[in-house]
């Protein structure tokens, strides 16, 4: 479990005109809810956020947020991005208790070259980029690896593969893949079609360039 | 080259582009991907010269994803026609793209060698477009 502190302040006015007004001054309007509490219009500073999110666990880290003088722990429930800026436009916070159960996307990472695979003109593809957990947030893991050294074109990781560390349950399928190989056997042919094509154009310029060589000699030797 | 298979209506209105993009606006697919920064149309011949671009950057081992659909048919009257008499004829199809889009998607284990290929991809767009990766700051 990775853990930060975040101070973030309420009160703010609501509406899109005033949200704007906020983000323009380098703030982010966020709301803070979860645990039958009433649902708090805060706003927190952009730095700020960067800072608590950007410890290993990245957004799953576990916060402690500080509303006014009160402390809340709280884990983010959903991160809103411009379309185009990419920027975050607003972040809704749920409130948790650090020994009750709670779903969460914990990313997946690929670790290792499949040397195999890449001979093989194949492509390791993760099926997911997120795995699905019931966990406390006591327990919570910062991010499942999986070692894909050993990967053959015929391999497939299963969720049930995955090693799931104490107190972590996996809710999807056993069966569902997480990471599989891809062939793309049409761009394959595509491209070998090409590179043939550029073979017989090479081919074509050769046999040019010597009959036009070989004129040229016959026409020195008159 | 992409086009419906069949339409409910042979010609529609060319239509007014507003603001951003409200879906596709995520990498869904692949690790890199091109986002348009304009509004535009984009025409399956666009389209396919950049999909043939990037399969050309990357020879094999990669994996290219198409986002966009040509859906929409783009009329022209014959040259030197009076104007009148009617719609002209159906010529192209396009895809009605806005900011934000996720135009197409990239999976390749070189870093490197994917961003020359969307680099390559994106000279053929008819708008400016960006790449973008899954690492997004916050």
């Amino acid at each position: 479990m990775s853990t930060s502190t975040l101070v973030a302040s309420s009160g703010r006015a609501t509406g899109s005109a005033a949200s704007r007004r906020l983000r323009a001054q380098d703030q982010i309007p966020a709301v803070l809810y979860g645990h039958g509490m009433t649902p708090l219009a805060l706003t927190v500073e952009r730095r700020d956020l960067r800072l608590a999110l950007s410890g290993p666990a990245g957004v799953n880290t576990v916060l402690n947020l500080t509303v006014d003088g009160s402390a809340y722990n709280a884990v983010v429930k959903e991160l809103q991005r411009h379309p185009v800026k990419r920027t975050v436009s607003h972040v809704d916070f749920l409130q948790v208790s650090m020994h009750e159960e709670i779903t969460v996307h914990i990313p997946l990472r690929l670790e290792g070259e499949a040397k195999a695979v890449q001979t093989a003109g194949g492509l390791v593809d993760p099926a997911v980029d997120t795995i699905e957990v019931v966990t406390t947030p006591a327990n919570m893991p910062a991010e499942f690896v999986v070692d894909i050294s050993d990967m053959q074109p015929d391999t497939v990781i299963r969720l049930a593969d995955l090693a799931m560390p104490t107190g972590v349950t996996a809710t999807g399928d056993p069966e569902m893949p997480i990471v599989t190989v891809l062939f793309d056997t049409a761009a394959v042919a595509e491209i070998e079609a090409m590179d043939a094509a550029v073979d017989g154009e090479a081919a074509a310029d050769g046999e040019a360039g010597a009959s036009a060589g070989g004129e040229a000699s016959g026409d020195s030797a008159e | 080259m992409l086009m419906p298979r069949k339409v409910a209506h042979r010609k529609h209105h060319r239509g007014r582009t507003f603001g951003n993009a409200k879906g596709g606006t995520h990498l869904a697919f692949g690790e890199y991907g091109i986002q348009a920064l304009e509004p535009g149309w984009l025409t399956a011949r666009q389209i396919e010269a950049a999909r043939i671009a990037m399969t050309r950057a990357i020879k094999r081992g990669g994996k290219v994803w198409i986002n966009v659909f040509p859906d929409k048919p783009v009329t022209k009257k014959p040259a030197e026609t009076r104007m009148g008499s009617g719609k002209g004829n159906p010529e192209l199809w396009v895809a009605v793209v806005k900011p934000g889009r996720v135009l197409f998607e990239l999976s390749f284990p070189s870093a490197e060698v994917a961003h020359a290929a969307l680099s390559k991809a994106i000279q053929k767009l008819p708008m400016r477009a960006k790449i973008i990766t899954r690492e997004e700051a916050i």
